[in-house]
């Protein structure tokens, strides 16, 4: 099987790790990976600021981009569903329309991607620690299966301690745009995610989502606590390798 | 109340700072949330009553036109006399004129957001008129001065000892307990009732197909407040009309549910015309103001008109996260959470409510929740790209314009991160003044090696071997 990379614009500068244990999971599961160059932001920005007309050329530049039949993969749940969003920005019966509608399901979330996938269930990842999963907002309500995919996931790798605080489906109060207009409630949400989280003592914090990998991770070096932030993809990846993972 | 949305963006960081706030709303939106999941996993068949409450009050905006006549039609057969209100202050002017023909000197109210809506107490106590809320909730806000926080719960914002100092000091009535409180209150209210001329409700439906109005509470004040006086007005705007009683069924199996997680509420009214010859009790007098206030341009948005679906369960505000964390008050309007965003949007002119749509994270959690799934991320983001087609964004623009040319996005995040890798610049940058308060509290991400200079090296080593 083949399948494209969709890096997004935080994991290609910012969390490179993610992407390359993106890479060997997939290889891991007899996947063939390619990834299309040209990629910048899927105008997911724009559009929530309210800029359709960027968010429009970014998802244009992105249906050529990722022309090429075949799935793609995602290490995001917020970039899947701008992609998933492609449709409503062009005119039914349009060219770009129709081929958005394409890229839209054909697009896929990394671990809903990879629970789908013959072998999934037995990875053989093997990792002893305690983590603490943040189900991430945009996971959710997307498909049921989307949603518990990570879960599923993390479920799998041996020895693996799975915990999630309270309330681990509610947002950590990043939310893009939101955390810099509306900075003091943004705050205070990821102050209650920090407690909620340091409260489970875990070893590390694992995520769909790295944004808000970015956003609670920042703020636990803020208070003193820092935790290893890690996409799910991280985990798994280090679960199937022998030596200690890196951030041990 | 004065409308104060422009505000928005300081009134929520205002809020969030206020740590006994904070742990009221926390303690409050808890509770109604655990009340409702435990009534919604054993309410089996859940998703067709959910089905059908949508159907019903979707069915009734699609024809809408047809059943307002209707109800005028068929309240007006059954005694009740029908006013058409266009906006607040026509409203306005209908109730006090009706509480001056009656001589209403006493006036006593059930909880109505529309009332709210159109500023109805400061009008009629303009007019000589005294004016009690009975909703203890409400009655709380009342004494206090202040709006409700919440469409469900008007004082949610108030803990147990904020509402013992409150009795103390403005009705002389010391109590500590909750039951005990409550029992003041009542025994204060009692009074009013006896005494009113004249009761206004909301209405949480009106049928076309009988003229009825039907009201749903827990407190029995709603059916005080509309029997015992000898007028009774009800004031609705005009979305609120269902078909027939059927619809009012599909509605009321989900309504309090959602609301209080109660089967059903303590109280239904169906309050159809006045007391009739030979009956004991009922208003001898009832009228229906229907109100329009902007909800028919509304209606024309085949987007935005869901949002006149709302059956004011309440669930969504209690879900949001940024609702549990300023409250209702910070939200400028009558109308917060994520509800209230779309509607205060919608209802007020538009420069006053610039911010509304951008106070959300997108989360999406009011959307899970809400019976008639309501698509409120959706419709925000509907608002925000009206907002933004007048306001000029320099900083998206740029970073827009790179993303089209990746040789350029790519040279200008190469320079970035050969300038400052662990982005100490980021709070200087222009354009952007949220960015020194958000570094304050998180770490910057570090910008790394790139991903695909990483892989590209990492194939040309694997060639290599």
């Amino acid at each position: 099987m083949q399948a494209h990379l969709f890096i997004p614009c935080l994991v290609e500068d910012c969390h490179p790790e993610a992407a390359e244990a993106v890479v060997e999971v997939l290889e891991h599961l007899n996947v063939e990976v390619h990834h299309p160059a040209g990629q910048t932001c899927c105008g997911q920005l724009a559009y929530k600021t309210g800029d359709l007309k960027n968010a429009r050329v970014l998802a244009a530049r992105y249906l050529d981009v990722f022309a090429a039949p075949g799935p793609v993969v995602c290490p995001s749940g917020s970039c899947v569903k701008m992609v998933r969003t492609y449709p409503e920005l062009f005119a039914p019966g349009t060219d770009e329309h129709a081929r958005a509608l394409d890229l839209a399901a054909r697009t896929f979330e990394f671990c809903e991607f990879v629970a789908g996938l013959p072998g999934a269930d037995q990875l053989g990842a093997h990792l002893k620690t305690r983590a603490c999963y943040h189900g991430s907002c945009q996971l959710q309500g997307q498909t049921d299966d989307g949603a518990e995919a990570p879960r599923k996931l993390l479920r799998g790798v041996r020895g693996l301690t799975l915990v999630e605080a309270d309330r681990a489906d509610r947002c950590c109060g990043f939310g893009g745009i939101f955390s810099l207009q509306f900075t003091a409630v943004s705050n205070a949400l990821v102050e209650d995610k920090c407690r909620e989280i340091l409260a489970l003592e875990p070893e590390i914090l694992v995520s769909a989502e790295p944004s808000c990998l970015m956003n609670i991770s920042g703020h636990l070096a803020r208070l003193g606590k820092p935790l290893p932030a890690l996409h799910v993809a991280q985990v798994l990846a280090a679960g199937l390798k022998k030596e200690t993972p890196p951030w041990k | 109340m004065e409308v104060n949305t422009r505000n928005f963006r300081p009134l929520s960081a205002c809020a969030c700072r206020d740590a006994n706030l904070r742990a009221v709303l926390d303690h409050a939106t808890r509770h109604f949330q655990n009340i409702r999941k435990l009534s919604m996993d054993v309410f089996s068949g859940r998703e067709d009553h959910f089905a059908r409450a949508r159907a019903a009050r979707f069915t009734a905006l699609s024809r809408l036109p047809d059943l307002l006549e209707q109800l005028e039609e068929n309240a007006t057969a059954a005694g009740t006399v029908v006013h058409w209100a266009a906006d607040a202050a026509e409203a306005r002017a209908i109730i006090t004129d009706i509480a001056k023909a009656a001589n209403a000197r006493v006036i006593v109210k059930g909880k109505s957001m529309i009332t709210e809506e159109i500023g109805l107490n400061p009008a009629l106590e303009a007019a000589g008129a005294e004016v009690w809320e009975t909703d203890l909730g409400e009655f709380i806000v009342q004494l206090a001065g202040e709006p409700p926080s919440h469409i469900i719960a008007p004082a949610l914002h108030k803990s147990r000892q904020d509402v013992v100092k409150l009795f103390a000091e403005k009705l002389n009535l010391h109590g500590e307990s909750i039951p005990e409180l409550t029992m003041l209150a009542r025994q204060a209210l009692r009074e009013k009732f006896l005494a009113a001329d004249m009761g206004i409700t909301g209405a949480n439906m009106a049928v076309a197909a009988t003229g009825s109005v039907v009201l749903v509470e827990n407190e029995g004040n709603i059916r005080m407040s509309t029997t015992c006086p000898r007028v009774h007005v009800a004031l609705m705007s005009l979305e609120k009309v269902v078909a027939d009683m059927d619809a009012v069924a599909d509605i009321l199996r989900v309504l309090p549910r959602s609301t209080t997680g109660q089967k059903m509420s303590s109280y239904v009214s169906v309050l159809t015309g006045p007391r009739r010859q030979g009956e004991t009790d009922g208003a001898q007098e009832m009228h229906l103001v229907i109100l329009d206030n902007g909800r028919s341009k509304i209606l024309a948005d085949p987007l935005l008109r869901q949002a006149l679906a709302c059956i004011r369960c309440g669930a969504c505000l209690n879900v949001c996260p940024v609702y549990q964390t300023i409250g209702g008050h910070a939200y400028g309007w009558i109308y917060p959470g994520p509800i209230g965003t779309l509607l205060s949007s919608l209802l007020l002119p538009h420069a006053e409510t610039r911010d509304l749509p951008f106070g959300c994270t997108l989360c999406g959690a009011c959307k899970r929740t809400c019976p008639l799934s309501i698509d409120h991320p959706k419709l925000m983001m509907a608002l925000r790209e009206r907002v933004a087609a007048k306001r000029q964004n320099r900083m998206g623009a740029a970073h827009s314009l790179l993303a089209r040319h990746p040789r350029a996005y790519r040279m200008a995040v190469g320079a970035a991160r050969a300038v400052d890798p662990q982005l100490d610049l980021l709070p200087r940058l222009p354009g952007l003044p949220g960015l020194s308060e958000f570094v304050d509290s998180r770490h910057p991400p570090e910008l790394k090696k790139p991903f695909t200079a990483r892989r590209a090296k990492a194939k040309a080593k694997k060639e290599r071997s």
